[in-house]
């Protein structure tokens, strides 16, 4: 490599890298320049490992919104601090099914088809893609009935889909405090046994 | 072969279509960080105090290398920037497909979904750009009057007005 080809290379990286500091400094959807270690992610082969943090005999309700104003933390515990919330907190399938015994609000991050076609039982359906266009007021408006606090698993496919990560993160950002990202998805669940609805 | 890799015409648009696919890369990533952040943190490779950092300023580096690639001023340099990220994302996406990550790719949309699993495309769509991206570094000032002295700009503005 001619050195003129490396001084190029370098006033390019320069140039780009100023840009990028700058624009993100005035940026109001910018980033700090460096992410806080402490909200990262639980890695999927630790959702083996993962113990439940659910006191014995408690059953959520979904439905409770008088915790809008203060509550416990479940799974998510480092919620958008600093422009982040907590990238992927997965949970085991039996962590799931935990979880699904006590009422935690199951949401299905599918396509209305596929929602329709085989669910978890009792799961909703946040179709992710339309979710995510919506305004924040708007998202707002369709979760509001649900508890801040309370225990949602959100799902999809499983092998190949993001869509549960990418609808946590929506969900995160609007405050919920406990979601938790079921990545095994509908087809582990539904192998294991658990219970579906299905047409 | 050295004779058409070289040619100008085919310099132009080979320069064009990588610059263009650049910019197409980058435009989603230029004010969405945060996204962009995700995506890189799905890789699992990179410290994490690193990200944010890769986050805020790849995306312009890769916008100015698609802008100088088309304009075909720095084109050394654009060539060279160009290779050395699609090398970097191609040990990326090796990496991800051999750990059997099930993320995508983070390489154009930030959104993309329910399709994942795309990464072997992306490996293959790398190297061919990389090839791209090597035959305008290697042939790009064989056959035209400026050489390469490191003021490209005049040879670039010509082109551009033929383009």
């Amino acid at each position: 490599m001619k050195n003129n080809t490396v001084k190029q290379l370098l006033i390019i990286i320069a140039v780009g890298a100023g840009l990028g500091l700058l624009v993100n400094a005035v940026n109001p959807g910018g980033v700090p320049l460096i992410l806080d270690k402490n909200i990262y992610k639980v890695d999927i082969a630790d959702s083996n490992k993962q113990k439940s943090n659910i006191p014995e005999g408690f059953v959520n309700d979904p439905y409770d919104t008088s915790s809008y104003k203060q509550g416990h933390n479940w799974q998510v515990k480092e919620k958008n601090k600093q422009g982040f919330v907590e990238p992927e907190q997965k949970i085991s399938k039996e962590l799931a099914k935990q979880m699904y015994d006590i009422k935690a609000l199951f949401i299905d991050a599918r396509k209305k088809e596929d929602f329709d076609v085989l669910h978890v039982t009792g799961a909703i359906n946040i179709p992710y893609e339309e979710f995510h266009a919506k305004p924040r007021q708007e998202q707002m408006s369709i979760m509001k009935k649900f508890n801040k606090d309370g225990i949602i698993v959100v799902y999809c496919k499983g092998e190949k889909c993001e869509v549960s990560i990418d609808l946590a993160y929506d969900l995160a950002k609007l405050g919920f405090n406990g979601v938790n990202i079921y990545k095994g998805g509908i087809h582990e669940w539904k192998s294991a046994g658990y219970p579906v609805e299905e047409k | 072969m050295k004779q058409i890799l070289s040619n100008k015409y085919f310099q132009l648009v080979l320069r064009f279509a990588i610059g263009a696919i650049f910019i197409y890369a980058s435009v989603n990533k230029l004010f969405n960080p945060q996204d962009f952040a995700k995506a890189i943190l799905r890789y699992d490779m990179l410290p994490v105090f690193t990200i944010n950092m890769l986050a805020i300023t790849l995306p312009y580096v890769e916008f100015i290398t698609g802008i100088l690639l088309i304009t075909g001023i720095y084109k050394k340099g654009a060539s060279m920037m160009a290779i050395v990220s699609l090398f970097v994302f191609l040990i990326a996406l090796v990496s991800a497909s051999a750990r059997g990550l099930d993320i995508s790719c983070g390489c154009f949309s930030l959104e993309e979904s329910s399709t994942k699993g795309d990464i072997n495309m992306r490996i293959i769509q790398d190297v061919f750009l990389l090839i791209g991206a090597f035959i305008i570094y290697k042939f790009s000032d064989k056959f035209l009057p400026v050489t390469d002295t490191g003021d490209d700009t005049q040879t670039g503005g010509e082109e551009s007005v033929k383009c």
